[in-house]
């Protein structure tokens, strides 16, 4: 039974994209079988962050129109094995979503045995972005830690609380997941950005993560790579841990506080 | 089961009414008065209005005959006529009205035309209150209508809930909340943890955006008014 997970903020610019590439590309390096679906239609993005732009033919309007089969849409991930993209459309617009045809391209990728199905939505509460929580099991909720994003992720539990398909059927309600991104401790510390339990206790959503601010997102996504693949940095250890986390192992909660500044680097800037 | 039981359910209903507060039976006088007010007479969609015949020298003897066709064709449609002498009951009743005492006493300020909205019918029984148990988040707006409203999850800033009642939140309260929305000033409002950007009961309201004084901030309070004030007091001192 394929899980649909959707990568949502309200805001824009806060990490979804970045947050999607690295999560599904995770899931793979753990061998599960994972497609993420870029749903930001007109303002594709992800097959850039995933390094496939020059590879993308068909994208998931021409499948929602039937004018291209599912297997001519995937384009297979050039760093792991069990990774699928499907880009968004650039030159159409939301409006080329439907429910039926995102229900359609979900049940197929179901069915032709894919564990994981990571949405990655549009900022907004429009159709897009609706459309891309509609199906979903569970929800990455991406918050940076500062009031206007924490507001508008506010919202959209809100809208998944009430307009998902879970909420309509009355089932079991969509899982929630906070993700913290960008966070810079040096900066909770002075005071100019909200810490995590302020997060926390505004939202009241079990936290699964908190990503550090670095420049390496930066040199991630422009060189295509998805940031969970450059060992090493603070970065790619803390959506590791994202992943264990989200797989039901027990992490503790890493890159919190600040690093110890030296005498020396305090005296000669660094 | 008979069909006796099955013909028919009596459930309770309100309606809210309009009353028609008659000063004069004088069938010309009143024509003037409603054409100037309402046009000249014709199909004017009816609605339901209470007539209130207090005011009138002599309510009983009255030619209602007259009257109701009148002003029915100005689109007031009387349902129920309103006195404090119960005799006008058998009045009421030979037009085909249902009859209400007035409980007021006589008012004071006759230059009304209109009254406020009230109910004929009586009391409804007590609507059983709203209980909402998941968190209500920036955007969402819940009304309890008639009643109180519970609240036993967060009410987040930007979310909105409103009751015709009292509301009860049993956790923190980060936006609005409005009670008594249609009217009732003995509404209240309690709180388990105090930070709403908006109160408003009946209709006066407080927006807050300076600090509460630390009696009341984030911790358990109760909203009310006093003297057509909003006052706020931490509960259980």
């Amino acid at each position: 039974m394929a899980k649909i997970i959707v990568v949502t903020s309200g805001k824009g610019g806060v990490g979804k994209t970045t947050t999607s590439a690295s999560f599904a590309s995770g899931l793979a390096l753990r061998g599960h079988k994972t497609v993420v679906i870029d749903f930001d239609v007109g303002l594709r993005n992800l097959d850039l962050i995933m390094g496939c732009e020059r590879r993308v033919v068909y994208d998931l309007i021409n499948v929602v129109n039937g004018e291209a089969s599912l297997n001519q849409a995937l384009i297979k991930d050039k760093n792991c094995d069990n990774l699928y993209i499907i880009p968004a459309s650039q030159t159409r617009d939301k409006d080329a979503l439907s429910q039926e045809g995102v229900e359609k391209v979900l049940k197929e990728l179901a069915d032709s045995g894919f564990e994981f199905i990571v949405c990655d939505s549009p900022a907004g509460i429009e159709k897009g972005a609706l459309l891309a929580l509609y199906f979903a099991d569970e929800a990455l909720i991406v918050t940076n830690p500062e009031v206007s994003s924490v507001r508008d992720s506010d919202r959209i539990l809100g809208i998944l609380a009430s307009k998902s398909r879970r909420a309509e059927l009355g089932g079991d309600p969509v899982k929630e997941h906070l993700l913290i991104t960008r966070y810079s401790p040096a900066r909770v510390d002075k005071g100019e950005m909200l810490s995590v339990d302020d997060v926390k206790e505004i939202l009241r959503v079990p936290l699964i993560g908190v990503i550090p601010e670095s420049q390496t997102v930066l040199q991630a996504s422009n060189s295509g790579t998805p940031a969970i693949h450059l060992k090493g940095s603070d970065v790619a250890e803390a959506y590791s841990d994202v992943i264990s986390r989200f797989l039901g192992e027990d992490r503790p909660m890493r890159f919190l506080d600040a690093p110890k500044v030296g005498l020396l680097k305090r005296l000669f800037g660094g | 089961m008979s069909s006796a039981v099955t013909a028919f359910d009596i459930k309770s209903a309100s309606l809210d009414l309009l009353a028609l507060i008659l000063r004069t039976d004088n069938p010309e006088e009143l024509t003037t008065a409603l054409e100037a007010r309402f046009g000249p007479a014709g199909d004017a969609p009816a609605e339901a209005f209470l007539l209130d015949v207090e005011a009138l020298a002599a309510a009983a003897d009255a030619d209602y005959g007259r009257l109701l066709p009148m002003l029915s064709r100005h689109g007031i449609r009387a349902v129920a006529l309103r006195h404090p002498d119960s005799s006008m009951a058998e009045v009421a009743s030979r037009y085909g009205l249902a009859y209400v005492r007035s409980s007021t006493p006589p008012r004071q300020n006759l230059s009304e035309a209109v009254s406020k909205p009230v109910e004929v019918a009586p009391a409804p029984a007590p609507v059983a209150a709203m209980i909402i148990d998941r968190p209500v988040r920036a955007g969402q707006q819940i009304y309890a209508r008639g009643g109180d409203l519970i609240v036993l999850a967060m009410v987040s800033a930007g979310a909105e809930v409103i009751a015709d009642g009292n509301i009860h939140i049993y956790a923190p309260l980060r936006g609005r909340a409005l009670a008594g929305a249609r009217g009732n000033t003995a509404a209240r409002i309690f709180v388990r943890s105090m930070e709403a950007e908006l109160v408003s009961i009946a209709g006066v309201y407080r927006t807050i955006e300076q600090a509460l004084p630390e009696s009341i901030k984030g911790k358990p309070t109760q909203i009310y008014l006093e003297n057509e004030r909003l006052v706020m007091t931490a509960l259980g001192e």
